[in-house]
């Protein structure tokens, strides 16, 4: 088809805006710019911490200062101040929230728009939620219901105060604070985030759910996530994000940590959607996030992660497969438009026998943005029979645009197999072709064929998860085919 | 024949510098270079043998005009460290065919920019006991159609490492460019490592770009095989290994060579 | 030539043979057929000595001598072929480059001398041509590419280059065509002597049409429970093993 054509369609498309992008006038509760051991005090003080906590935090803060921003990656980060962030931002509470009533009415507006269901729509959708806005955790839907089975969850804040055992034994036991310069930060500034623990051989009844949101201006946000599936538990866990359109950019690190025991299995689902920017590029969040899970015998995670939103993502969601006969996967649809950029992809590291872990990485680049796939597979040397597979594939749409793939293998067992495979492709004129002739105009064409290509990915979320996933690559594509 | 007999039977390059103005029929031999430039005039046509037998450092450079054509073979005997940059006009074609016996280190970085450049790259690493070889290979698609192709295995027994680099670069105005990359690689003992990284880097859409990468172990059913045809043990694993590597170097476009390439690596894989 | 007695083996501790006698003598060409997972391919695979199966009881013996103490390659250097129902693929190893190795290894377990070149080019080219084997084929890698016929004439083919004493034909027949089928069982039909015997292992019927067997087995849950002659292969054909196995389960 005619490419003057497309690019009316594409242009007129790219016009829309992000949908979240609104912002919520409630009351909030700031501290002063920048970062001190003071403020790292303020924060563990106004969150009424126990003194092993604020000890945790100062340690991790201490190392963070001999740290350097890492610069490996393939993304252009701008310099960030990290003396002229918020670190602290919490909607005001008027009282001590004892039910649903009680909440903002603001904030409970706020949460309807995003589409969450807090009350009733959450009891037929099943979905136990946490949301977090800016740095504390709301409300957390369906506690006795889950409290019955022994399950506990709530904001990460609350469990530090009534599970520190749990708290103490787990927190960092993943990520610890000495892992990367991002994840030190979080390890000081943590405002909060959610915990889960699912006790032995119980099967969570319904899927888990938190959902991020920034909201005031000028702060940053660092949600610390626990996850402990302790032996022959299971949970399926969800994760979605939002953040109002700014000029400013926003910077976001969050440590997701996953304790995968015995005979476990933890699914941890990721819709990623943070303000990707606008069109010339201006504003959008900073997403620089580490999760990782340890998975011992026969434990089993997977993370399913479709990202369209943040102007820079860096993350790399990973597992240690340490027990034998553990298994990893890593399901990805990283979608960039504009001038975004990401690098992401996943590191399965290999140290029980006969572990396996299997990669389908689907990155689809449009505008004038880089998307980048990183991975690793190690595999150590007691690794007896560890298996790989790994697809890793590309799409490009335009031609100004960037689809870039950097798997290593590192394999020191001879008993190892290992397949790593990539493809890059476009979507062709013969394809568009084929669904103008069935009568598809361009733009849904393209929305089916990226849809159709992120399948096998798509597939591995829950339902409803499912449908937002899609809806999210179609609108975050409009624009791009030219 | 053997691969010194061979090298002993052409002609030797002793310049640092040569340029190639006519397609000369016998390859030329070059031992143990320093340093080397080559220009290969439009049209012409050079094949030429390389040999690392000492441990030195090594700095070559190729430029090949319109529709030059240059095949090569490059042999590492010795834990040379050999840089190679190769720019390629509009149509030329360059083929290279490398050999890392033990313990060395290669970096190649092709430059294709003219229109219908074709680069094809064929490498083996084998390695036993401590030995680490390092093969870097980038190839820079700069322009618009061109094709590359880069193939790479390895072979990793004793306490040794082969690590393979490899880069796909295409740029923002280099449409319907075709790049493949592989590397593929067997372990053969219990203390061998195998780290690779294939990567790609594409600022254009219209582009073929593929690549992967395995490592694995022998072939079970086929060893099975083999010995019901009534080869030893032994012998199967060699055919196999033999097998693995050979192929490429059968495309070296020598014949003489080939075959002495072949019983060069045999030898070397009967000591991993 | 091949006398198997209360043969039981097992793959990953579970028996799949449970005492199966057989007697194979030279001329003869016997069938063995048998509903799937009846343990045919496994008796075939432990015949010639595949190691992913465990003998755990009874013997084997070929040309006097037992099986189990000898190696994979002893055993084909002796005269056993097992044709695969899978044959392997084996890349960067030319057919030509195989064979050669194999015959020239059977011929020095035989006290013999090496073929040369010239021999075995000759050798290969009288041999391709029982099984209409396109000579291109032997430039190529061991099966790399092959098509489902291909492979199995090239299984037929080393059996001529090889002229073992047993021949152990594992599913041949599956997955040819007519035409290919016809020419894979003359050519097995060719080979046959009266110095040499042929073990056919087989679902269908129409194999044999062709190779006309002296015995047919029924093989059912690791033992052999009926034996006949080529009408047995027309009645299971007809009827199934239906009859045969209802009067085995209790």
């Amino acid at each position: 088809m005619a490419k003057e054509n497309e690019k009316d369609i594409l242009e007129g498309l790219a016009d829309r805006e992000y949908q979240y992008g609104f912002t919520t006038d409630i009351e909030t509760e700031f501290i002063q710019r920048g970062l001190s051991e003071e403020v790292i005090r303020t924060i563990s003080a106004k969150k009424g911490e126990p003194e092993w906590m604020l000890e945790q935090r100062l340690k991790a803060y201490r190392h963070w200062l001999t740290m350097k921003v890492p610069t490996w990656a393939h993304l252009d980060i701008p310099e960030i101040d990290f003396q002229d962030i918020i670190y602290y931002a919490a909607p005001k509470p008027k009282k001590k929230l004892g039910s649903m009533d009680e909440v903002d009415p603001e904030l409970k507006r706020t949460f309807d728009k995003l589409g969450i269901p807090l009350e009733e729509q959450m009891a037929l959708a099943g979905v136990a939620v946490d949301a977090v806005m800016d740095s504390v955790s709301v409300k957390t839907t369906f506690r006795e219901t889950l409290a019955e089975k022994g399950i506990i969850f709530c904001s990460i804040s609350e469990a530090i105060k009534e599970h520190p055992e749990l708290v103490k034994k787990y927190l960092g036991s993943v990520v610890p604070h000495t892992d990367n310069f991002y994840a030190a930060l979080n390890a000081a500034v943590f405002s909060d985030g959610s915990f889960c623990y699912i006790p032995k051989g119980v099967r969570c009844p319904m899927e888990l759910s938190t959902y991020f949101r920034i909201n005031a201006a000028g702060t940053g946000q660092f949600e610390r996530t626990l996850i402990v599936a302790d032996e022959g538990a299971y949970v399926s866990y969800l994760e979605g994000c939002t953040a109002p359109q700014r000029d400013e950019n926003q910077l976001h690190a969050a440590v997701v940590e996953i304790v995968v025991e015995r005979d476990a299995e933890v699914k941890y689902s990721t819709v990623q959607n943070w303000y990707p920017g606008d069109k010339e590029g201006k504003g959008g969040v900073y997403n620089f996030v580490t999760k990782r899970g340890l998975c011992r015998e026969n434990a089993r995670l997977s993370w399913t992660q479709v990202e369209t939103g943040s102007a820079i993502t860096w993350k790399y969601p990973s597992c240690v497969l340490l027990g034998d006969n553990a298994v990893g996967e890593f399901y990805s649809v990283a979608m960039t438009n504009n001038f975004q950029q990401a690098d992401t992809g996943t590191k399965m590291i290999h140290i029980g026998r006969n572990t396996r872990s299997r990669i389908v990485s689907k990155g689809i680049s449009a505008g004038k943005s880089q998307n980048a796939y990183r991975g690793l597979v190690r595999v150590a040397k007691g690794a007896e029979n560890a298996r790989n597979y790994s697809q890793c594939d590309s799409l490009l749409i335009g031609d100004k645009c960037g689809a870039h793939t950097f798997p290593e293998i590192d394999c020191r067992n001879r008993t190892a197999i290992l397949e790593h495979e990539a493809t890059t492709s476009k979507i062709s004129d013969d394809q568009l072709f084929y669904c103008n002739q069935r009568g598809l105009s361009t733009e849904d064409a393209v929305g089916v064929i990226v849809n159709g290509y992120a399948r096998e990915v798509l597939a591995k979320l829950p339902m409803e998860f499912a449908v937002e996933a899609q809806k999210l690559l179609a609108l975050n594509l409009e624009g791009s085919v030219g | 024949m053997s691969v010194n007999d061979y090298i002993a039977s052409l002609q030797r390059v002793e310049r640092t510098t040569l340029r190639v103005e006519e397609s000369v029929a016998e390859p030329q031999v070059v031992l143990n270079p320093a340093s080397l430039a080559v220009e290969v005039a439009a049209g012409a046509k050079l094949r030429m043998v390389v040999v690392h037998d000492d441990p030195t450092t090594a700095d070559l450079r190729f430029t090949l005009a319109e529709g030059a054509q240059v095949e090569m073979v490059e042999l590492f005997r010795a834990e040379a460290f050999a840089e190679m940059q190769v720019e390629q006009a509009a149509s030329s074609r360059f083929k290279l065919t490398t050999v890392e016996l033990g313990a060395a280190r290669a970096a190649y970085t092709i430059n294709l920019n003219g229109a219908f450049a074709e680069s094809e790259v064929n490498g083996v690493l084998t390695v036993g006991d401590k030995e680490h070889a390092v093969m870097h290979l980038r190839t820079n698609h700069n322009v618009a159609d061109c094709h590359s192709s880069s193939v790479v295995r390895g072979l990793a027994g004793g306490e040794a490492v082969g690590e393979f680099r490899g880069m796909v670069y295409v740029s923002p105005d280099a449409q319907r460019t075709d790049a493949y990359q592989q590397n593929r690689n067997m372990l053969l003992s219990e203390t061998a490592r195998i780290d690779t990284l294939p990567q790609l880097e594409i600022y254009a859409d219209d582009v073929k770009c593929s690549h992967g990468a395995t490592v694995g172990q022998m072939d079970q059913e086929a060893l099975y095989y083999m010995r019901q045809r009534g080869l030893s043990e032994a012998q199967a694993r060699r055919v196999q290994l033999a097998g693995f590597v050979g192929d490429l170097v059968m495309q070296c476009g020598c014949e003489e060579l080939c075959a002495a390439l072949l019983a060069a690596l045999e030898h070397k894989l009967e000591r991993i | 030539m091949l006398k198997v007695t209360n043969l039981h083996a097992s793959v990953d501790g579970k028996e799949i043979l449970r005492g199966i006698n057989l007697e194979v003598k030279a001329g003869e060409v016997h069938a063995i057929m048998g509903p799937n997972g009846s343990g045919k391919s496994t008796l075939a695979s432990v015949l010639a000595g595949n190691e992913k199966f465990t003998v755990t009881e009874g013997s084997m013996e070929f040309l006097g001598e037992e099986l189990q103490a000898l190696s994979i390659e002893d055993r084909a250097r002796m005269g056993l072929f097992l044709g695969f129902q899978y044959p392997v693929e084996i890349p960067g190893v030319t057919m030509a480059n195989f064979m050669k190795l194999a015959v020239n290894e059977q011929r020095k377990f035989r006290g013999e001398e090496p073929l040369s070149a010239g021999e075995f080019l000759k050798l290969m080219r009288e041999k391709a041509k029982i099984v209409e084997l396109d000579s291109k084929l032997t430039a190529r890698a061991v099966n790399e590419g092959f098509s489902g016929g291909e492979k199995k004439k090239n299984e037929i083919f080393q059996m001529a280059m090889l002229d073992p004493k047993l021949a152990i034909l594992d599913e041949t027949d599956s997955g040819l065509d007519i035409d290919a089928l016809r020419i894979v069982a003359t050519g097995v039909t060719k080979l046959h002597t009266e110095e040499n015997a042929t073990v056919v292992i087989t679902h269908y019927q129409r194999l044999l049409d062709y190779i006309v067997p002296d015995f047919v087995h029924v093989l059912y849950q690791g033992r052999i429970i009926y034996t006949g002659d080529k009408s047995l292969a027309l009645k299971l054909e007809k009827e199934g093993y239906d009859w045969l196995i209802n009067d085995y389960k209790e």
